[in-house]
C-alpha cells in the first residue's frame, strides 16, 4: 500500500464514520417533487370540522410542512362563523397527544399485548362473523355522536349482521329538555335558538355560554343581543343555585334553591296569564294552566325557590315588558330534581308571551338530539345480561367513567362472555375494561361529514396525514361490512356517493366547493308543531318536588374546559384555570362562605363528601358563587385512565351521583341530596392563579351605566391621578412636555394597538388558549401554577364587585405595547426593544435574565422561562415553526402575533400596498366568539381601532402611570334591572 | 502594662504565627459550605432558575436580597476608613483594617449575586460594553447598567486602598521573615523602606484615596437603591431610597464590624488595641444610623398615606399587617428598637451586649432587604397578579454559601494579613491622632 491509497482509505473511512453516526433528523430536505398544497415554508388551510362536542364548528386546518399545527374557526361556517372555543383550539392535542395508542392492544387475561391492525382486524372480522352466524342481534353497538353518513355506514353495517341499529350515547343528552319540547309542541327534538333578536333573556341554568348545544353560536348571539349598541342593550336574566360562566355574564342573577327554578319559571306562567298576556291561547288551555300556576303567587314562589322577592319583581316586570323575550330552559347538567318542569314552563313562557314562537327555530335541530336517553342506555347495558350478544362495539364512548355508579354498566363490563371492542385513540376507563382496543383515526386525519344543526352539512377532510396506522373507522366498517352489499372501496367514496345520491352535492366540482368551504347547505325537512295538550302539559306539575332549602345538595356541572370530560388530558385546557374559580389542574368544590362557617371549613381544606353511594375527597374553594346550601363540582376530571395529563388529575364529581335514570324524562341525574361535608384534616394548596378576587378600587377593569351613558360625556377635569389621567393615545399626539421626559416615538407608518371591549368579554378564555397554540407556550402543570409560574401571554382577569360579590367582569390582560414602557428603560441589554410600528418586542437571543422587566411591568405580563418547558413526544410536532421556542432563563410576552404582522408585511410589500384594516389579526383576535377584540393600525384614521379608541368608554389600565399602553379598553356597560 | 511600640508590633505579629489545627478545622468546614453553594449554583444553571422560589410577580428574591445584604455590610469599611478619617476620628484606626478588609471582601461576595440572580449567566458579557460586529451596546438607562460601573469602582478603589494602607505594616513583617515567607512579604511591601520621601508620599496618596472613597460610600449604595427606586413599583418609586439605603448600609456595616471585631479582639488578644473605647464609638454611630433608618422608615408609610395613592397605601399596609408582616416586625424592632439599647452606657460597654445587639441589626438589615424587595412587587398595580414568596433549599444554599465564602477569606485574612494596622496605631499612640494630623 503506498501513501496515497491509506490516505484515500484513511480519507474516506472517517468521512463514513462521521457521516454514518449522525442524526439524520438534524437534516431538512425540500421535496424535489412535492404535492401541490404543500410548499415548505408556507402554510395551506384544510377545512374541516371540530369534533370536541356536538357542536360540530367549522374549522380552518393549518398545516405546515405536512402537521396541523393550529386550528381556527371557518369564518363561512354557519354554526361559528370563524370563532372557536378553547376546547375547539385544543383538539390538535388530542391528535399529538403523547398517550395516543399506535397499536392495537389485545387484552390476554389481565396484561395487554401489542398487536397489529391487520391482526386486530381479522380477529374482529372473525368474532363479528362468528357472532352473526349464530343468530340476530348478536353484535350491538355504542357510538359518540357522529354525521349522518358515518351513521348511514354503521346501520347498514350492522344490519348486514343481522343487528340492530347502533345506540348514540351523550353524557349530556338534553333528556328534560326534549321531553319537554315534545309536550308543549309535540317534538322530541331540540331546537335552536334566535337569541341574537330577543331584547330579554331569562335563562333557568341554560349554560349556553360553555356547553349547552353550541356555545360558540351562542356566544356570538348572545352579544349581538346583549353588547352594547345604538340600537340599545338586552337584558339578560339568570336564574338557578350557582352562578355558571353563562349566569356570571347575566345583568341579573336570580339565586334559587337547588330545584327551584321550576317554582319562579311556573310563578313567571302565572304572573304572564295574570297580566293578560296569552290570549291566543283556547280558554280551556289558558283555564287549565292557570289552575295548576295559580297558587304560585309572587309570595309564594320567593318563599318556596328562596329567591330574593326584589330580584324576582324585576325579572316579573322586564319580562312582561319585553317586546321580544325569550326563555331558556336547564342547562347541559341538570341542577335539581324539576328539570322536566322548568323546561316545560320555560317553553310554556314562550308560547304565552310570543304567540308566533319567532325566536325559535323549529327547523334548524341538533344533531345532538340524536342521542338516546339516560335510560336507553342503561337498558342497552342490561340487555347486555338478557340478550346473548357476543360482541359489543364502543366508538368514542367512555360510559365507565361518565356512569361510575351503574350496575348495569359494571356489571355489563365485568361480564367475561362478549367480545368488547372500544374504537378509542386512547387507553381510556372504557377502553381498560374492553377486550380490544382498536385506535383509529382522530376527526383531523379523517373523512367525513357532521351536521352539528340542521341545514348545513359540514365536511371533515384528513387536513395531515396520520401519525399512526391505525384505520378510518368508515374505511375498517366498509371492509368488515364488505360482502353486505356492493358498497364503495373506502370511505371516502362513500361519503362522496352518499351525498352524490341524496343531491346535496350535484357535481365533483361542487365536491371539491363544498371541501374548500368546509361544507354545503342541505335542505331542512319543517315538521309541523302539534297542538297543545293541556292536561299532559300540566300531568307533571303535580310531581313538582320542593325544593331543597335545608340539607346540602350537591351538583356536578358540565365544564367549558373539558366539556363532559373528554377532553381531559388536553394540557391546555387543564392549565388554562376555570374562568370563574381561577383554578387550574385541579377540580375543588364549591362551597358558599356561610357554609363553610358553619361546618369549620376553611379553602384548601380536604373534606369528604358523602352521598347515599360513594364518597368523594375534595379541596375547598370558597364560592360566593353558589347558594349556601350547594355544593358544586365541575365534570371533566378525575380519570383512573386516559394517560397522562387526566389520569390521576382532579376528581370525578360524577362518581357521588345517583345511578339509574329519572322516570319521567329518562335523563341522568347531576345532583344529589342530601350529602355531608366532613374534613379529611388535611390541606393543599389550590393551583389557582389569581393572587385577589376584587379590583381593591382601582382603575382596572371599568363598568359604564346605562343611565351615564345616556346622560352623555361628562366634562372631566384632568389630572394625573388614578382616576383623573387622560386617555393617552400611544401616538406622538400622546406627548406631553409636562408629563413626559422623553420625547415622543415616531412610527413609521403603523402603530399597533388593540382594543379589548369589556361589553362583549364573556370571559370563557378561547384567546388565552389560542394564544397557547399559536405561540408555542409552556405548560407547566400544578405545581407550577401553584408556585406561580403559569406561562400565559394572556390571561383573563376575574374581577367581583366587593360590594356585591356576584358581581363579575372579566378583563383580558396582555402586553399592553406602551409607548413608554417600564420594561425597556429598566433592561441593561435592551432585550425588550420598542420597534418603528410600536411593538414593544422581547429579543429572546438577547435576553440574559435579570428579570427588572417583569418587576417594572405594572400589568405583570412578562413570562420568565424558569425552566425548560418539556413537549413531550409527539405533542412538539404542534409547536408553530413560525415561532420560536423559548428556552431556560428568558423572559417572554405577548408579541401581539409578530409572525403575522410580518407575514401581512410580506404579502402586502409583494402587492406593493398599504397592509389594509383588518388584514393581521392575531390568534386571540381571531377566535374571540363575541369579536371582543379588535386589532388594527391607531395611526390609520379611518382604521376599527381607532374609531373604537375614541370612543367615550374608551380607557386604558391603569393610564394614569403615564405607559401609554396601546391596549385600549371600553368600559363594559351595566344596566339596573 | 501601658501600650508601646514593640508591644504593638508583638501583639499583631503574634497573630500570624502558626495556626492551630482548630483554626485550618474551621478554614475547612467554612470552605465545605462554599463547596456546597457553588454545587447549588451548579444545579441551579443546570436545571433552570425554577430551582429558587421566585415566581411571578415576585422574580427577585434571595439573590438580590443577599446583593444589597452584601453591599450594606460593605459600606462601613470604608466610612471608617476614609471618611472618619477625613474627620481626624482617632478611634477608628484599631479598628480600620479589619472593618476595610471586610469591605473588599463583602463587595465581592455581593459581587457574586447578581450572576447567581441572572437566568443566563452564561450570556452576562452582554452587559459590557465591549464593541461587537452587532454594534450592540448596554442600555445606559438601566440601573442595572449603573450598578456593574458603581459595584466595579467601589471595589477596584477599595481594594487599592486597603492595599495601599497595609504597606508599611506588610514592610515590618519583611523584615521579621525568613525564608519563602520573606520571598513573599518582599513582591507584597513593593520596596517599601520607610525613607521619609515614602512616608510623604504615602500620606499623600492615603489622603487623597480617602477623598476619593468618601463619595464612593454615599454613590454605591444610591446607585443600588436605584436598582428600585427608579422602577414604577409603589413601595421602590421613591426619592427617599438613596439616603435611605446609605444609612442602612452603614447601620447593617457598622454591625457587621462589632459582630467581626469582638470574636477577634478575644481571639488575638487585642484587648489593650482594640479597646471598649472603640466599639463604643462604633455602639454610638449605630445609634445614629438606627435612628436615621427609623426616620427613613417613618417617611415612607407618611408618604403613602399623605399621597392617597390606593396602590402607595395597599403596599405599606401589606408590609405591616400582610403575610410578611413578620419580617417587617423584625425589621422594626431588630434595626430601630434594639440599638436604642445603647443609650445605656451598660450596655454599650458590655462586651456580650454589643455582640448580641450586633447580630440582630445584622438580621434586622437582611430582613429589611427582603420587606423592600419582596413586599413591593408581591402586592403591585393588578391585584389580579398578587402572589407570595418563599425561599427555596437551593437559595438557602448559596446563601450558606456567601456567608462561607466571606468567613473563608476573611479567616485566611487574618492569620496571614495584620489585621490592626500597626502604623497607624504607632501613630495614635504618638499623637493621638491619624497620620498626617
Amino acid at each position: 500500500m503506498n501513501r496515497r491509497t491509506f490516505l484515500k482509505i484513511a480519507g474516506l473511512s472517517s468521512f463514513s464514520l462521521a457521516s454514518g453516526c449522525s442524526d439524520p433528523q438534524k437534516n431538512l430536505f425540500s421535496l424535489v417533487e412535492h404535492p401541490d398544497d404543500m410548499v415548505t415554508g408556507q402554510a395551506s388551510w384544510y377545512a374541516t370540522t371540530c369534533r370536541e362536542c356536538p357542536a360540530g364548528c367549522g374549522v380552518l386546518a393549518r398545516n405546515r410542512e405536512g402537521r396541523v399545527v393550529k386550528l381556527e374557526g371557518n369564518p363561512k361556517h354557519p354554526v361559528n362563523r370563524g370563532a372557536l372555543c378553547m376546547r375547539g383550539q385544543a383538539a390538535l392535542q388530542g391528535v399529538y397527544h403523547p398517550a395516543r395508542l399506535r397499536a392495537p392492544m389485545l387484552r390476554e387475561g389481565t396484561r395487554w399485548r401489542e398487536t397489529s391492525f391487520a391482526e386486530a382486524e381479522a380477529l374482529v372480522k372473525e368474532r363479528i362473523g362468528n357472532a352473526a352466524a349464530q343468530g340476530p342481534r348478536r353484535i350491538r353497538m355504542l357510538t359518540e355522536t357522529v354525521g349522518g353518513t358515518l351513521m348511514s355506514l354503521f346501520r347498514s353495517t350492522l344490519h348486514g349482521w343481522r343487528s340492530e341499529k347502533p345506540v348514540v350515547f351523550e353524557p349530556f343528552a338534553y333528556e328534560s329538555l326534549r321531553a319537554a319540547n315534545e309536550i308543549v309542541f309535540g317534538i322530541d327534538g331540540l331546537f335552536s335558538y334566535r337569541m341574537e333578536e330577543a331584547d330579554v333573556l331569562v335563562s333557568f341554568g341554560a349554560d349556553f355560554l360553555e356547553t349547552w348545544l353550541s356555545p360558540v353560536e351562542y356566544a356570538r348571539k348572545f352579544k349581538e343581543m346583549h353588547a352594547f349598541s345604538e340600537k340599545g342593550k338586552g337584558v339578560f336574566f339568570s336564574v338557578g343555585a350557582y352562578q355558571s360562566l353563562t349566569c356570571a355574564n347575566a345583568d341579573l342573577w336570580i339565586g334559587c334553591h337547588p330545584g327551584g327554578e321550576a317554582a319562579v319559571a311556573l310563578g313567571l306562567v302565572r304572573e304572564a296569564l295574570e297580566a293578560g298576556r296569552g290570549g291566543h291561547l283556547r280558554d280551556f288551555i289558558r283555564s287549565t294552566i292557570l289552575q295548576t300556576a295559580r297558587e304560585y303567587t309572587p309570595a309564594h314562589v320567593t318563599r318556596v325557590a328562596g329567591v330574593e322577592p326584589e330580584r324576582y319583581q324585576s325579572l316579573v316586570r322586564r319580562l312582561l315588558a319585553a317586546d321580544r323575550p325569550l326563555v331558556l330552559g336547564t342547562g347541559s347538567g341538570d341542577c335539581g330534581e324539576n328539570a322536566l318542569q322548568t323546561n316545560v314552563a320555560a317553553n310554556l313562557l314562550n308560547f304565552i308571551l310570543d304567540p308566533d314562537l319567532r325566536r325559535i327555530d323549529f327547523d334548524r335541530r341538533y344533531r345532538v338530539e340524536t342521542a338516546g336517553r339516560r335510560s336507553d342506555i342503561i337498558a342497552f347495558f342490561q340487555k347486555a345480561k338478557e340478550e346473548r350478544d357476543e360482541v359489543l362495539l364502543l366508538y368514542q364512548v367512555n360510559p365507565v367513567y361518565h356512569m361510575p355508579a351503574e350496575g348495569a354498566v359494571n356489571r355489563a363490563f365485568a361480564r367475561k362472555g362478549p367480545f368488547k371492542v372500544s374504537f378509542s385513540a386512547f387507553m381510556d376507563e372504557t377502553a381498560e375494561k374492553a377486550d380490544l382496543v382498536f385506535p383509529v383515526q382522530l376527526p383531523l386525519e379523517s373523512w367525513d361529514d357532521y351536521a352539528g344543526a340542521s341545514g348545513f352539512i359540514s365536511l371533515q377532510q384528513p387536513a395531515m396525514g396520520s401519525l399512526t396506522d391505525a384505520p378510518c373507522l368508515g374505511d375498517l366498517f366498509l371492509r368488515l361490512g364488505a360482502g353486505n352489499s356492493d358498497q364503495p372501496p373506502d370511505y371516502r367514496s362513500y361519503l362522496a356517493e352518499r351525498h352524490m345520491r341524496r343531491g346535496t352535492i350535484s357535481s365533483e366540482k361542487r365536491w371539491l366547493l363544498a371541501l374548500r368551504d368546509g361544507g354545503v347547505e342541505a335542505p331542512v325537512t319543517s315538521r309541523e308543531r302539534s297542538q297543545l295538550v293541556p292536561y299532559k302539559v300540566m300531568d307533571d306539575f303535580h310531581t313538582l318536588a320542593e325544593p331543597n332549602d335545608g340539607a346540602l345538595v350537591f351538583a356536578a356541572a358540565p365544564s367549558i374546559r373539558f366539556f363532559d370530560g373528554r377532553g381531559a388530558n388536553r394540557p391546555w385546557l387543564a392549565e388554562i384555570p376555570d374562568p370563574i374559580t381561577k383554578v387550574a389542574w385541579q377540580t375543588p368544590v364549591l362551597v358558599h362562605p356561610d357554609t363553610l362557617r358553619q361546618n369549620g371549613l376553611a379553602q384548601g381544606d380536604i373534606v369528604k363528601l358523602q352521598s347515599r353511594q360513594a364518597s368523594l375527597e375534595a379541596m375547598i374553594y370558597e364560592a360566593d358563587s353558589v347558594r349556601p346550601n350547594l355544593l358544586l363540582m365541575s365534570i371533566g376530571q378525575g380519570h383512573t385512565a386516559m394517560g397522562r395529563y387526566a389520569e390521576g388529575e382532579g376528581q370525578n364529581p360524577l362518581k357521588l351521583l345517583p345511578s339509574g335514570a329519572d322516570p319521567r324524562h329518562g335523563g341522568a341525574f347531576f345532583s344529589i341530596d342530601p350529602v355531608t361535608i366532613h374534613s379529611a384534616g388535611l390541606r393543599r394548596e389550590l393551583a389557582h392563579t389569581d393572587g385577589s378576587r376584587i379590583q381593591h378600587g382601582r382603575k382596572i377593569a371599568l363598568t359604564l351605566s346605562t343611565e351615564e351613558l345616556d346622560a352623555g360625556r361628562p366634562v372631566e377635569r384632568e389630572g394625573l391621578t388614578m382616576w383623573d389621567f387622560p386617555l393617552t393615545l400611544p401616538l406622538p399626539e400622546g406627548y406631553d412636555s409636562h408629563r413626559d421626559f422623553y420625547p415622543p416615538h415616531e412610527h413609521a407608518g403603523y402603530r399597533w394597538s388593540m382594543t379589548v371591549d369589556l361589553d362583549r368579554c364573556i370571559g370563557c378564555g378561547a384567546c388565552a388558549a389560542a394564544c397557547y397554540a399559536e405561540n408555542n407556550l409552556g405548560v407547566v402543570g400544578e405545581q407550577e401554577i401553584i408556585n406561580g409560574r403559569e406561562m400565559s401571554w394572556l390571561r383573563v382577569e376575574r374581577y367581583h364587585d366587593p360590594s356585591a360579590m356576584e358581581k363579575i367582569i372579566f378583563l383580558p390582560m396582555l402586553c399592553q405595547h406602551c409607548d413608554n414602557a417600564p420594561c425597556e428603560s429598566v433592561c441593561p441589554v435592551y432585550a425588550p426593544h420598542h420597534n418603528k410600528e410600536g411593538l414593544n418586542n422581547q429579543i429572546y437571543n438577547r435576553c440574559i435574565g435579570t428579570r427588572f422587566c417583569a418587576q417594572n411591568c405594572p400589568y405583570k405580563v412578562r413570562r420568565f422561562n424558569w425552566y425548560t418547558w418539556q413537549w413531550p413526544k409527539p405533542l412538539n410536532l404542534q409547536l408553530n415553526p413560525d415561532v420560536t421556542v423559548r428556552s431556560k432563563g428568558v423572559m417572554e410576552k405577548c408579541s401581539f402575533c409578530i409572525q403575522r404582522i410580518k407575514d401581512a408585511h410580506n404579502t402586502a410589500k409583494n402587492e406593493n400596498r398599504p397592509i389594509a384594516d383588518g388584514e393581521v389579526i392575531p390568534a386571540c383576535v381571531q377566535t374571540c366568539p363575541t369579536g371582543a377584540l379588535v386589532f388594527g393600525n391607531l395611526m390609520d384614521p379611518n382604521s376599527r381601532v381607532r374609531n373604537l379608541a375614541e370612543d367615550r368608554r374608551a380607557y386604558q389600565v391603569m393610564g394614569y402611570l403615564n405607559t401609554k399602553p396601546a391596549v385600549i379598553y371600553l368600559k363594559k356597560v351595566v344596566q339596573a334591572v | 502594662m501601658p501600650l508601646t511600640f514593640a508591644k504593638i508590633d508583638q501583639t499583631v505579629l503574634d497573630t500570624l504565627r502558626p495556626a492551630p489545627k482548630s483554626y485550618w478545622l474551621v478554614v475547612l468546614l467554612v470552605f465545605a459550605g462554599l463547596l456546597a453553594g457553588a454545587a447549588c449554583w451548579a444545579y441551579q444553571i443546570l436545571t433552570g432558575l425554577g430551582v429558587a422560589g421566585m415566581n411571578n410577580p415576585v422574580h427577585w428574591g434571595t439573590y438580590l436580597i443577599n446583593f444589597v445584604f452584601w453591599v450594606g455590610i460593605a459600606h462601613s469599611g470604608t466610612l471608617i476608613s476614609a471618611i472618619l478619617h477625613l474627620f481626624r476620628a482617632g478611634w477608628r484606626n484599631p479598628i480600620a483594617r479589619a472593618a476595610e478588609t471586610m469591605t473588599v471582601f463583602a463587595v465581592c461576595t455581593a459581587g457574586l449575586f447578581p450572576f447567581i440572580h441572572l437566568g443566563r449567566v452564561w450570556m452576562v458579557y452582554y452587559m459590557l460594553p465591549f464593541p461587537n460586529q452587532r454594534t450592540l451596546w448596554p442600555n445606559f438607562q438601566s440601573p442595572l447598567v449603573f450598578d456593574v460601573v458603581a459595584i466595579s469602582t467601589y471595589l477596584i478603589v477599595s481594594s487599592l486602598f486597603w492595599y495601599t494602607g497595609m504597606l508599611p505594616d506588610l514592610a515590618i513583617i519583611r523584615d521579621r521573615a525568613e525564608g519563602m515567607r520573606k520571598k513573599i512579604f518582599t513582591v507584597l511591601s513593593l520596596g517599601w523602606t520607610g525613607e521619609h520621601e515614602q512616608w510623604r508620599h504615602y500620606v499623600r496618596i492615603y489622603l487623597f484615596f480617602a477623598a476619593l472613597a468618601t463619595p464612593l460610600v454615599i454613590s454605591v449604595h444610591s446607585v443600588v437603591s436605584w436598582d428600585f427606586a427608579l422602577g414604577v413599583v409603589p413601595g421602590w418609586h421613591t426619592t427617599i431610597f438613596a439616603p435611605y439605603f446609605v444609612a442602612g448600609a452603614i447601620h447593617s456595616g457598622l454591625a457587621m464590624v462589632l459582630t467581626l471585631m469582638i470574636p477577634l479582639r478575644k481571639i488575638f488578644h487585642y484587648e489593650e488595641i482594640i479597646t471598649v473605647r472603640v466599639l463604643e464609638q462604633v455602639a454610638k454611630t449605630i445609634i445614629f444610623t438606627g435612628l436615621i433608618v427609623a426616620y427613613a422608615y417613618g417617611t415612607e408609610f407618611f408618604i403613602a398615606w399623605y399621597s392617597h395613592n390606593t396602590v402607595e397605601i395597599e403596599v405599606f399596609l401589606w408590609r405591616a399587617a400582610g403575610h410578611y408582616s413578620v419580617g417587617f416586625w423584625i425589621m422594626v424592632t431588630c434595626n430601630t428598637v434594639a440599638p436604642l439599647l445603647f443609650f445605656f452606657k451598660k450596655i454599650r460597654t458590655s462586651i456580650k451586649w454589643l455582640f448580641v445587639i450586633s447580630i440582630v441589626v445584622n438580621i434586622g438589615m437582611w430582613f429589611e432587604r427582603f420587606v423592600i424587595i419582596v413586599t413591593s412587587v408581591g402586592r403591585d398595580f393588578l391585584p389580579h397578579a398578587w402572589g407570595v414568596y418563599a425561599p427555596t433549599l437551593v437559595e438557602f444554599g448559596i446563601m450558606i454559601g456567601s456567608f462561607c465564602l466571606f468567613f473563608f477569606l476573611y479567616l485566611l485574612f487574618v492569620k496571614h494579613l495584620p489585621s490592626v494596622s500597626m502604623t497607624e496605631m504607632k501613630e495614635t499612640l504618638e499623637k493621638g491622632g491619624s497620620h498626617g494630623g
